[in-house]
């Protein structure tokens, strides 16, 4: 329990909310979701839009290790963004959580590589990276990936780092750039 | 039932179907948690969202393994389809029947969690509809100024942590005030029982996911 | 039962540079209903938080102590049971769904045994009158529902002290009158200590024992009961106006045109079913008490919030307009300032509004005097987080009239600026008004230095909103 010291209720209120606000915008997007699958189904490419979007899904949990710098944030990021997301977007129920975990853990990882102490461009390609790796690691066998022809295996990994790199790094970076030239970070972890 | 046990039990399914390629195992599993649904009087309405709503995602992957796919693609194929269909309505058997504050009760109760974590996040969970109106406000404004602020913004989001950090201290500081200290004990008015019939429940659960796996012939 | 001394306080925000309470020292007695006053921003939510622990005061800043005992040294699960706040924006003071869930939680926190939480539980909201309310979902209540609510929590919780953060923002009259009533009942009949922060005077008078006043110097001072006759009738008299105003006559082509228009808020009825016009080019006023729905009628306006009947614009139903076009035709000025700005800094939010104007009326030369004129000139790369809630009024007011959409809906803009500030402001709307033939309309509890800029004046009150020739 010595971890759960370290945070904050206000903490954890914030991520919470970051996740819910940020899964919010999210929804938006789901026309983009439905369009390409629908348009890349027919040449069995259907998976590409879930490709393109998952850098997305996994901001939360990079931006929340990046933002907070705290042990476990960005895992708890993301699992609070899909535990919330569970019971509120419904349908996706238990998958959703174990999605959660994994991107979650996939982030964190990226700052455990770099122990914690690269919170610049190196820690965000590393996260942005072992994100892509873990999570297609799990897709491999939750998706059944493991028995596609390997171009395609390829074109999706590449296509997923960069979506992770975009959204996860290069936006996240944007985002936790303005929020350092408006001050307004230091003062919400001293509660 | 105990929340959190059955909250197991469908993490476990959910799991171990990643790993197994039976359609039939997957069928067995929508039909039982069809049934459950019915059970808790889930309406046809809802069971019918249940089935469109995952049919896109599942024609993507079925025709990906389909058309790309090495050795057995339509057996991966179905496998794949009728997975989706496994996790939505075993997952819907828990979201649609256990309120975010049971679990919470029975991760704090029976679990030790800290509550700061499950207040935490029931505090903001209940701001979920203020929050989609915050959403179509920081749009608005962006509008009215002259800009559109898409998914890919960043300045949607920057916004949207700004409010976050805003009501997080507040929320956190309500809460203190009605008496909630970090890492206290408190006591509990609804009390969650974990009760043996919860742990066979569980057991019985799992031994039967495993003889549908490995014992009966069908695939 | 506690007396409050506050010992030689003082308190800087982390990232300010002047104090915000300095040296401040007083007494609260005990039983006592203490009346705590002073303009907008000048502290009086930093003190309530300071007295209720939520922010600690740094060491060797003073001291706080009720009875004999230091705030500091208090143990953290005792402080409830000593003192409880009631906070200003009733939207994020409750953790959980419903009110008996919320009730349930301030009890556990107190480690209550529950076997009597059922009866405390009734008990406190037969005490507040809101029994009915008991299983419904918080985020369907009203303002004044909420706050009901929020007490009820704290008569549970049987906090020796109250604190209250300008309590009734958002809150209608009759549930303004039944929550004072129970205060009273509660100093009376329970012996609780209650302090009150408002900048809002009316009906204090024969109900507080003590009125407490922020200084300029940033000091507190108790004001002897011998003032207090001329301290109230003052407020009183600026908060009243003689002004006349015309009605309007039916137009054609009207700006606004509501037909049937209803308002809510969950379940509660805000406005019933109302026929309604604004006319264009002209300046509309409307006033009304706190929580009656004025800001939820121009969220309505704007498309953010739903209403049943029809708004047309213009002669078009406005939810057949273009999302994008009709943000251009209307704009808001929110409330809370912060709600509009989109940049980091004041010459970025500037810049932004000059970019994407509607009209090219606002030169690089007329900001510059425009700024000037509201004392803004030389900040440009100040981050705007760090204004003052005054200079980020101004700053907001002049990015959106920068824009020079055809309407700007104005919630409140007079909230929180001195005198000088709405003087400059004014004479800035009139004169960009004169020119860019721009329509307003402006919520406002503030009169002083608006009725020249007014034609036109809509009362919202009791469910009704109608044009009244005087104001209230």
């Amino acid at each position: 329990m010595k971890w759960a010291k370290s945070w904050y209720l206000s903490d954890v209120i914030l991520l919470a909310l970051i996740g819910i606000f940020f899964g919010a915008i999210f929804m938006g997007t789901n026309y983009v979701y439905d369009v390409l699958t629908a348009a890349l189904s027919p040449i069995g490419l259907g998976g590409l839009a879930n490709e393109l979007l998952l850098g997305l899904w996994c901001m939360p949990g990079m931006l929340a290790g990046y933002m907070l710098r705290l042990k476990g944030s960005a895992t708890l990021g993301e699992l609070l963004a899909a535990t919330v997301e569970m019971f509120f977007g419904g349908q996706w129920g238990i998958a959703t959580l174990i999605s959660g975990i994994v991107q979650g853990f996939g982030a964190e990882l990226g700052y455990i590589v770099t122990r914690y102490k690269h919170y610049d461009w190196l820690g965000l390609t590393a996260s942005a990276a072992t994100t892509t790796i873990v999570t297609f690691g799990w897709d491999l066998a939750r998706n059944g990936y493991y028995k596609l022809q390997l171009w395609l295996l390829i074109l999706y990994f590449v296509v997923r780092f960069i979506s992770m790199f975009v959204f996860g790094g290069l936006l996240t970076r944007l985002i936790t750039d303005m929020l350092d030239r408006s001050h307004v970070l230091k003062s919400s972890h001293s509660n | 039932m105990n929340p959190s046990i059955k909250l197991l039990l469908l993490f476990i399914i959910a799991l171990e179907i990643s790993f197994t390629t039976i359609i039939s195992l997957n069928i067995a599993l929508v039909i039982l948690a069809t049934l459950y649904l019915l059970w808790r009087r889930t309406s046809l309405k809802t069971l019918g969202w249940l089935l469109i709503v995952p049919l896109l995602p599942a024609i993507g992957l079925w025709s990906t393994q389909y058309i790309n796919g090495t050795g057995d693609n339509a057996q991966m194929a179905w496998v794949l389809f009728t997975r989706i269909y496994a996790f939505v309505f075993t997952g819907a058997t828990f979201t649609l029947t256990t309120d975010i504050l049971e679990l919470a009760d029975a991760l704090e109760q029976n679990w030790h969690l800290p509550a700061k974590f499950a207040y935490g996040v029931l505090a903001a969970y209940n701001l979920v509809p203020k929050i989609q109106h915050e959403v179509k406000v920081i749009r608005m404004a962006g509008l009215m100024r002259g800009q559109t602020l898409s998914f890919w913004s960043p300045k949607l989001y920057f916004k949207a942590i700004l409010v976050s950090i805003n009501w997080s201290q507040n929320l956190a500081q309500a809460m203190q005030s009605h008496g909630f200290v970090e890492d206290a004990p408190r006591t509990h008015y609804r009390h969650v029982p974990l009760r043996a019939s919860d742990w066979s429940i569980l057991v019985i659960g799992i031994g039967l996911l495993q003889i549908g796996a490995f014992a009966i012939p069908w695939r | 039962m506690a007396t409050i001394t506050l010992n030689n306080l003082t308190y800087t925000y982390p990232e300010a540079s002047v104090p915000v309470l300095d040296h401040v020292n007083l007494t609260l007695p005990a039983h006592q209903f203490t009346l705590l006053t002073g303009p907008s921003g000048t502290g009086k939510s930093t003190l309530l938080r300071l007295m209720t622990g939520l922010i600690k005061l740094p060491a060797d800043h003073g001291q706080i102590t009720y009875d004999d005992q230091d705030l500091a040294t208090l143990a953290a699960t005792d402080r409830a049971g000593q003192v409880a706040l009631m906070f200003q924006n009733p939207n994020q003071q409750f953790a959980m769904d419903t009110v008996q869930n919320e009730l349930v939680f301030a009890l556990e926190n107190r480690q209550v045994d529950p076997q009597v939480m059922t009866n405390r539980i009734n008990e406190a909201l037969d005490f507040v009158g809101i029994r009915d309310l008991q299983d419904r979902q918080i985020n369907h209540l009203s303002g004044g529902e909420k706050q009901k609510v929020a007490l009820a929590v704290i008569v549970a919780m049987n906090s020796d002290v109250i604190l209250l953060d300008e309590p009734f923002a958002s809150v209608d009259p009759a549930a303004r009158a039944s929550l004072l009533r129970r205060l009273i009942k509660l100093r009376d009949d329970a012996g609780k200590t209650i302090i009150l922060a408002d900048h809002d005077l009316t009906d204090y008078e024969t109900l507080v024992d003590q009125v407490v006043q922020i200084n300029a110097d940033r000091s507190l001072s108790s004001l002897p009961k011998p003032q207090w006759p001329h301290f109230f009738a003052a407020f009183s008299a600026q908060a009243a106006s003689d002004h006349h105003w015309p009605l309007p006559k039916n137009a054609p082509n009207a700006l606004f045109d509501l037909q049937q228009v209803q308002l809510q808020q969950g379940s509660f009825v805000l406005l019933q079913p109302t026929d309604l016009q604004f006319l264009d080019h002209r300046n509309t006023l409307i006033t009304g008490p706190n929580g009656s729905g004025k800001s939820t009628l121009f969220e309505a306006l704007v498309r953010l919030n739903p209403y049943t009947g029809q708004i047309n614009y213009h002669g078009d139903n406005i939810q057949k307009l273009k999302a994008k076009r009709y943000a251009r035709q209307i704009a808001l000025l929110f409330q809370d300032a912060e709600t509009q700005f989109l940049n980091i800094t004041v010459a970025e939010e500037l810049a932004q509004s000059q970019k994407y104007a509607y009209g090219d009326y606002f030169t690089t030369d007329r900001i510059q005097q425009a700024l000037t004129q509201l004392n803004l000139a030389g900040r440009d790369e100040q981050v705007i987080y760090t204004l003052s809630e005054g200079q980020k009024k101004k700053l907001q007011i002049l990015s959106m009239l920068i824009m020079q959409s055809p309407v700007l809906l104005m919630d409140e803009p007079l909230k929180g600026l001195d005198l000088k500030s709405v003087d400059a402001l004014v004479t800035l709307l009139k004169t960009t008004q004169a020119a860019t033939q721009q329509t307003l309309i402006i919520i406002s509890h503030q009169l002083t230095g608006l009725t020249s800029l007014i034609d036109y004046h809509l009362r919202f009150d009791q469910h009704q909103l109608q044009y009244q020739e005087v104001a209230p």
